[in-house]
């Protein structure tokens, strides 16, 4: 968003119109309030930006259909120039040209003003024309969502005072006005100009009938400039107005539509020539997904240090309007406050307002018409003192880090000492905090501007954390997309019927509905285009619909891959096996009880895998939960899952299977930090290969990545190495299901216990599991050649023929080495996984299996012969 | 070679008939040595994003992609075009009908005046000050103020006159019984001897005179006692609330009040009537709504009397004054406390549990709203409105409810001026210990039945409450669980654990609707029993709730090794 220079952040408040009681829409959903419809449409007036309008920022919703809107505010505004003074003609053609420059972008975005007036065109320091409250007739769905006409009495064209007013509570007038063009808007900025030059008011002693009747019967008059001067006693004033200004008077104010001017075609006409030379036409800053040269138009200045030359010590103001406003928030802006106490929102306490009678059909009677709900749409100013006050002590450096060094660690100024104690505070502080938000927000941003250069920093700042403002470029970063989506997904085919339509039709409305946003009827609409474009386009992938698909399309198969093929069962079941084996790893006591009451994962934890827990958390919590996964390989939400069931534990450990069930189907809060705290620990723990699945996305073609990902031992995909021969071999499904513990592979465990041939391990060995390799065959074959480090604990020593724990020495070495990953390695792969088997049965941690046994080992030449008689 | 959009076609169908066209557009293009059309029959107005039109059409008609910008600019231009030229139609034909006269302009400027004039704080109407609200701004002031706590002595010490008074009628009242029932134990005796039947029927009248003058007599002490209370009471508090305005005295004022109060309290110890305190059972809940997004609300299930929740205790009681000062403190802020009372169809206070509401009320002057016989009378006249809306309304769509509709309007028609089950009038208080307002539901003896469904009007009834709790920021609401006051022979223990377990449902499920409605606001929900069932079958009742609301979870703290 454009930055925040000069504007002020300005706010004005409105109610929807309430429901009727119990009306329920076609579907036989309760419908959706209108101020969630406002809120969804109000969505896309985010993202138009034009120097001659006010740039929206946020709507929130209040209680009882409160609607609170955010934008770009400036205090002066047109209805400051009234009453006898009286603008220069050049400035009045400027004026002019502005309004038109704003209506012209506006109608090539297919919204209409409407409610164009003297005190909705600002004026900012420089004296340039912003328009403000252009979006209010589009977010109100042409005035249909709202109780009050949009559009003041004096500015009306002559057509939209004929088609009617629209007024919920007259039932004579059901069907609603068609919605206005273009060209209303013109004769709007025509009374509005002819007000400027007349300085004065038009219409100021009538009544509002009076005025749109006086409005109508200007189409009998041939001249309306002269009646409108005459009848306000102005014609001399009129009269020596410059040829041109009376010639855009007079195009304006044409009483028919089909011979006004729309916008466009006035802004060509010559009497701008003046003008129009001077004014350098407006260029769409070219987002970060595009085809084109995000530099080609960049130029700098001669001398580099012009740059530098306005450097007023403000530097909150040169930030992108949404971060100001996502940090006055921060700061402890509360815009209902802000509006209570200019005297903007009143409200009567309750009790007074309460209904005497009410029908069995829930309409209520006795209950007078509320004052504090009428329309009051001044525009408040936020004061931004409280957010300079809290920012003060952030130095200016800090608001243009360096990023040329990768090695040196967060760019670091004398202030941000105490910064690195906040990044040690949980998560929910973090997001809190409005200096480290503010240092955060202004380092993503430029990461993310340098993208996919600085592709690697994305991934290293995004593992401390996400700041939420930046949250969807992020994700999109981190999932590696690319390229000139809009346009990719533009040619996707999305509107024609496709057999999945349906199902799509019923989920959507089961998605999180309690976010406003998602429960719009835009949101839907979007969300059902996005889902679609997928849908189509399998094969193979915004703002947010945009970026919403390419990230949709580049997670699925990095996740997900096959899930959704038509006979998923085996690849589910697969996936499940797996995961039942990494509980077993990590938690044997737990599966050891699951097992026992039968709760086996197909129970409960296939929506957690299909869509990766959106199903099962709220929003706020998936954010969380997303942050990391995108960070870590695709077996990182077995650990999620494992995390998840180890809060539960207690409940699970004390519950029978039908405890269970329930406790499942209704599943209680999860505390989502410690979870994924947990889930990162456990994914540590993890030997990459125990994860292993056959029906995994295979292998990428080198090179797909042109920047290649940081190949960090957590990030990389055990999936997306080479394979060799020392990898895990795919297993038949009904082997897998009888393994208790997972497999891992001889690669890992010659990786996990450093027994590369080639010297030393690149690696360091910080990060990795403690091993011990448990050698289970017969103390000969033992002898005979094993791998350096690996202990000897004979299968049938330890075992008793019941499966008990026979106490020797060997027991006790095993006792020894709990909490340490151990990986049992066999002749025979039967008796490996019976001894780990066993060993989960009595409770040991982090029990695998190597694949294919020792076997597997014999051709690399690791194994060592104990030198005889030591 | 030309082409047909298929998809666009099959789309016509659908598209709605009001003013909507469609138009064709058609494009030429050169590919190699064909000349090819494309023709696009495009639905106005056009719903759809042009990019992707665009992309479908080059997909589909497979455009090769050297044409790709050209065919944009002309679609767009095309679209453009047309749009422009519907709103200049739709435009000229509005000022048209004008000119004809189709449409009067008299009626068009006045529909336009009146819906700015109601709708817009600029063009409203000023608002006439209304004497009830200002108290109400000044009283919500001086109620988180210091002074609260006189506030709430002379609240009490009026109270304490009040039930004095009541108690001076009832021992009167007593005393007249009395020795009319030894009069007429006397002349019963003397019933054959020297008195005749008629002599009998005479004395019994003359008694029945005697009382009725009697309660006549108190009734309008009451009402002159109550009035003048309030009127002392609404200009004292004015004149408090201008004292403390002034700067320079209010710290004397706050002394003042200070000693006064004490002097009140100690009034107030020596009151003489006193209600004793009886055991309540009650168990509370916290319980989790939603699937993904869970909200938290109390519940608590209490076994008391619905009237317990009105009546005052005297200051010294544990507790009674500081619950007092809660309702008070709350009275004008947004949560505020609401009581279910399930009455009859008529709109009175002269029988069974209405009589005893009514009683309990006027135990103590209402303060701020008009008395509850006053609040009364205003419901039966919005009543008859509403009757006379609602079946004017009828008239106009007699098609559109039908079914049920006829057998509610006979009831209607018998007597408009009573209520139907279902149906709920609403009452302020500020006089009643817990509750401020109370939701008058009317049922009928369908309730005592055990077959009623979740379609019941009582039901019905109960959501609708929810609703203006909803509406109107009520917070605690306190329901009958059983949906009855007093327990009868034939509610047995399967009929209670059905209706309760209807009723928990039936709440939840309103809940959760409630919570699409306002966000999900934490409220609390209090369910009545009645005082006379059993331990047992509140215990019974205690955990059946867990069962169908989710209750949290308990925060374990274990420390791990």
């Amino acid at each position: 968003m454009k930055p925040l220079k000069d504007a002020q952040l300005g706010a004005f408040t409105f109610f929807a119109s309430a429901l009727p009681h119990d009306v329920c829409g076609s579907n036989g959903l309760p419908l959706t309030p209108n101020s969630i419809k406002i809120l969804g449409r109000f969505q896309i007036l985010k993202t138009i930006s034009h120097p001659r309008l006010c740039q929206y920022v946020d709507i929130s919703r209040g209680k009882h259909e409160r609607l609170i809107v955010v934008s770009e505010h400036y205090a002066s505004s047109l209805s400051g120039f009234k009453q006898g003074h009286i603008i220069s003609p050049e400035k009045l053609l400027q004026i002019a040209y502005g309004v038109l420059e704003g209506l012209e972008f506006m109608n090539k975005n297919g919204l209409v003003h409407r409610a164009l007036s003297a005190h909705n065109v600002l004026m900012d320091y420089k004296g340039n024309v912003k328009l403000a409250k252009f979006g209010l007739y589009h977010m109100t769905d042409h005035g249909a969502d709202v109780d009050f006409p949009i559009g003041y009495p004096s500015y009306l064209s002559p057509e939209v005072i004929a088609q009617g007013s629209f007024h919920p509570s007259d039932p004579s007038h059901d069907e609603a006005p068609l919605p206005s063009g273009p060209k209303t808007d013109v004769w709007s900025l025509g009374v509005l100009l002819f007000e400027l030059c007349a300085g004065r008011r038009l219409w100021q002693k009538f009544d509002i009938s009076e005025k749109l009747k006086f409005i109508l019967t200007l189409g009998c008059m041939d001249d309306i400039v002269t009646v409108l001067a005459e009848e306000h006693g102005c014609l001399e004033t009129i009269k020596d107005l410059p040829n041109n200004v009376l010639e855009l008077l007079r195009k304006c104010l044409t009483f028919l539509p089909s011979k006004r001017p729309t916008p466009a075609e006035l802004l060509g006409d010559p009497l701008f020539n003046g003008i129009s030379f001077q004014r350098t036409p407006f260029q769409q800053p070219v987002s970060l997904f595009s085809s084109s040269l995000r530099c080609a138009h960049l130029e700098l200045p001669d001398d580099i240090s012009d740059l530098c030359k306005d450097d007023d010590e403000d530097y909150l103001s040169e930030r992108g309007i949404d971060e100001v406003y996502h940090l006055w928030c921060l700061a402890g802006g509360d815009l209902e406050k802000e509006l209570t106490n200019k005297g903007i929102i009143q409200s009567k306490p309750p009790i007074c307002t309460l209904p005497n009678f009410v029908l069995e059909d829930g309409e209520s009677f006795g209950q007078g018409r509320d004052r504090s709900f009428l329309l009051d749409d001044t525009t408040v100013t936020l004061s931004l003192c409280q957010l300079r006050n809290r920012l003060k002590d952030v130095a200016g450096e800090a608001y243009y880090p360096l990023l040329e060094d990768e090695q040196s660690s967060l760019p670091q100024s004398n202030s941000s000492n105490e910064l690195s104690a906040t990044v040690t505070l949980p998560l929910i502080i973090r997001e809190r905090d409005t200096e480290y938000q503010l240092i955060r927000i202004i380092l993503f941003d430029r990461l993310l501007k340098s993208y996919p250069y600085k592709k690697n920093l994305v991934w290293k700042e995004a593992r401390v954390d996400i700041p939420p403002l930046v949250r969807g470029l992020t994700w999109a970063a981190l999932l590696g997309i690319e390229g000139d989506i809009q346009a990719k997904y533009e040619s996707i085919d999305k509107d024609t019927p496709i057999p999945t339509d349906r199902q799509i039709e019923v989920d959507i409305p089961r998605c999180h509905q309690y976010d406003e946003l998602l429960s719009s009827p835009q949101g839907h609409i979007k969300f059902r285009r996005v889902l679609k474009a997928w849908v189509v386009s399998h094969p193979d992938l915004v703002y947010w619909q945009a970026l919403a698909y390419a990230c949709m399309s580049a997670f699925i198969p990095k996740y997900l891959y096959n899930f959704f093929l038509k006979d998923n069962s085996h690849v589910i079941q697969e996936y499940l096996t797996v995961f039942s084996q990494v509980i077993a790893f990590h938690d044997p006591e737990l599966s050891n009880h699951l097992n026992e009451i039968g709760f086996i994962p197909d129970l409960y934890a296939i929506p957690w895998f299909l869509t990766m827990f959106t199903h099962v958390f709220p929003l706020h919590k998936i954010f969380h939960l997303w942050d990391t996964l995108l960070l870590g390989n695709s077996s990182f939400p077995f650990c999620i899952g494992v995390a998840i069931l180890q809060q539960l534990r207690d409940r699970l450990l004390a519950n029978g299977f039908n405890e269970c069930i329930l406790l499942f189907s209704d599943l209680p809060e999860i505390d989502i930090e410690r979870c994924v705290r947990e889930s990162i620990n456990l994914f540590r723990w993890t030997p990459k290969s125990a994860t292993y699945r056959q029906h995994a996305q295979p292998t990428k073609v080198p090179g797909d990545n042109g920047f290649g990902k940081t190949a960090t031992y957590f990030s990389s995909d055990y999936q997306g190495m080479p394979k060799t021969d020392l990898s895990r071999e795919p297993l038949a499904l009904c082997d897998l299901k009888a393994e208790v513990s997972p497999r891992i592979s001889a690669e890992d465990l010659i990786d996990l216990c450093e027994l590369s041939l080639a010297g030393p391990s690149k690696r360091n060995k910080a990060g990795k599991p403690k091993i011990v390799a448990v050698d289970i065959r017969s103390v000969e074959d033992f002898g005979r050649g094993h791998i350096s480090g690996s202990i000897n604990i004979p299968f049938n020593t330890v075992f008793s023929p019941d499966g008990e724990l026979v106490q020797c020495p060997a027991t006790g070495a095993l006792q020894n080495y709990r909490g340490r990953v151990i990986v049992v390695i066999s002749h025979v792969m039967k008796s490996a996984t019976m001894f780990a088997a066993h060993l989960v049965k009595v409770s040991f941690q982090r029990v695998c299996v190597l694949d294919g046994g020792i076997n597997k080992l014999k051709p690399t030449g690791l194994l060592t012969v104990p030198s005889p008689q030591i | 070679m030309a082409t047909r959009d298929p998809v666009l076609a099959m789309k016509k169908s659908k598209a709605k008939a009001n003013s909507a066209a469609e138009k064709e557009f058609v494009f030429e293009f050169r590919a190699g040595k064909h000349n090819c059309v494309l023709k696009v029959p495009l639905q106005f107005p056009v719903q759809l994003n042009i990019s992707d039109l665009h992309g479908r059409l080059m997909l589909l008609h497979k455009i090769p992609c050297y044409i790709e910008s050209d065919l944009k600019t002309s679609l767009s231009n095309f679209i453009e075009k047309e749009t422009s030229l519907d709103y200049d139609r739709g435009a000229e034909l509005a000022l048209q009908r004008l000119t004809m006269g189709d449409i009067d302009v008299n009626q068009l400027t006045s529909a336009w005046s009146r819906s700015y004039v109601e709708t817009t704080l600029e063009h409203a109407l000023p608002e006439e000050p209304s004497r009830a609200e200002d108290f109400a701004d000044v009283y919500h002031e001086l109620i988180h103020s210091p002074a609260s706590d006189t506030l709430l002595n002379l609240e009490h010490n009026y109270f304490v006159s009040i039930s004095e008074l009541i108690s001076e009628r009832d021992m009167e009242i007593k005393k007249l019984q009395e020795r009319q029932t030894t009069e007429m134990d006397k002349v019963m005796h003397e019933l054959g001897n020297t008195l005749s039947d008629q002599d009998v029927n005479a004395v019994a009248s003359q008694h029945f005179d005697a009382q009725q003058i009697l309660e006549n007599k108190w009734t309008s002490e009451l009402q002159q006692v109550t009035e003048i209370q309030k009127q002392e009471y609404q200009e004292w508090v004015i004149k408090l609330h201008q004292d403390l305005q002034k700067p320079s005295n209010s710290s004397i004022i706050n002394e003042e009040i200070k000693v006064q109060s004490r002097q009140l309290t100690e009034a107030a110890d020596s009151g003489t009537r006193m209600f004793e305190e009886q055991p309540q059972l009650e168990e509370s809940f916290t319980i989790h709504l939603g699937a993904q997004l869970k909200t938290m609300h109390n519940l608590r299930l209490v076994r008391a009397d619905v009237l317990d929740f009105c009546k005052h205790r005297r200051h010294g009681s544990s507790g009674a004054k500081l619950r007092r000062l809660q309702t008070a403190l709350l009275l004008y802020s947004s949560s505020l406390c609401g009581l279910v009372l399930l009455v009859d169809n008529r709109v009175n206070s002269y029988s069974g549990i209405k009589r005893d509401f009514a009683t309990v009320a006027k135990e103590c002057t209402d303060f701020h709203f008009p008395c509850l016989e006053e609040q009364l009378e205003e419901v039966q006249q919005v009543l008859l409105l509403a009757r006379v809306q609602r079946s004017s309304k009828q008239k106009d769509q007699p098609e559109n409810r039908k079914n049920g509709g006829d057998d509610k309007s006979k009831t209607v028609e018998r007597n408009p001026s009573n209520i139907v089950p279902g149906e709920f009038y609403i009452s302020r208080h500020s006089n009643l210990s817990e509750v401020h307002v109370v939701f008058h539901l009317c049922v009928d003896d369908n309730v005592r039945s055990g077959s009623i469904t979740a379609r019941d009007p009582a039901i019905m009834g109960l959501r609708n409450i929810l609703k203006v709790c909803c509406t109107h920021d009520i917070t605690t609401i306190t329901v009958p669980l059983l949906l009855v006051h007093d327990m009868s022979e034939e509610m047995t223990i399967p009929w209670c654990l059905k209706r309760a377990e209807l009723v928990f449902k039936c709440v939840k499920g309103f809940m959760m609707e409630m919570a699409s409605w306002d966000g999900g606001i934490s409220r609390t929900v209090q369910f009545l029993v009645p005082k006379s069932i059993s331990e047992e079958m509140f215990y019974q009742l205690s955990n059946m709730l867990p069962q169908i609301f989710r209750v949290s979870s308990t925060l374990t703290l274990t420390s791990r090794h």
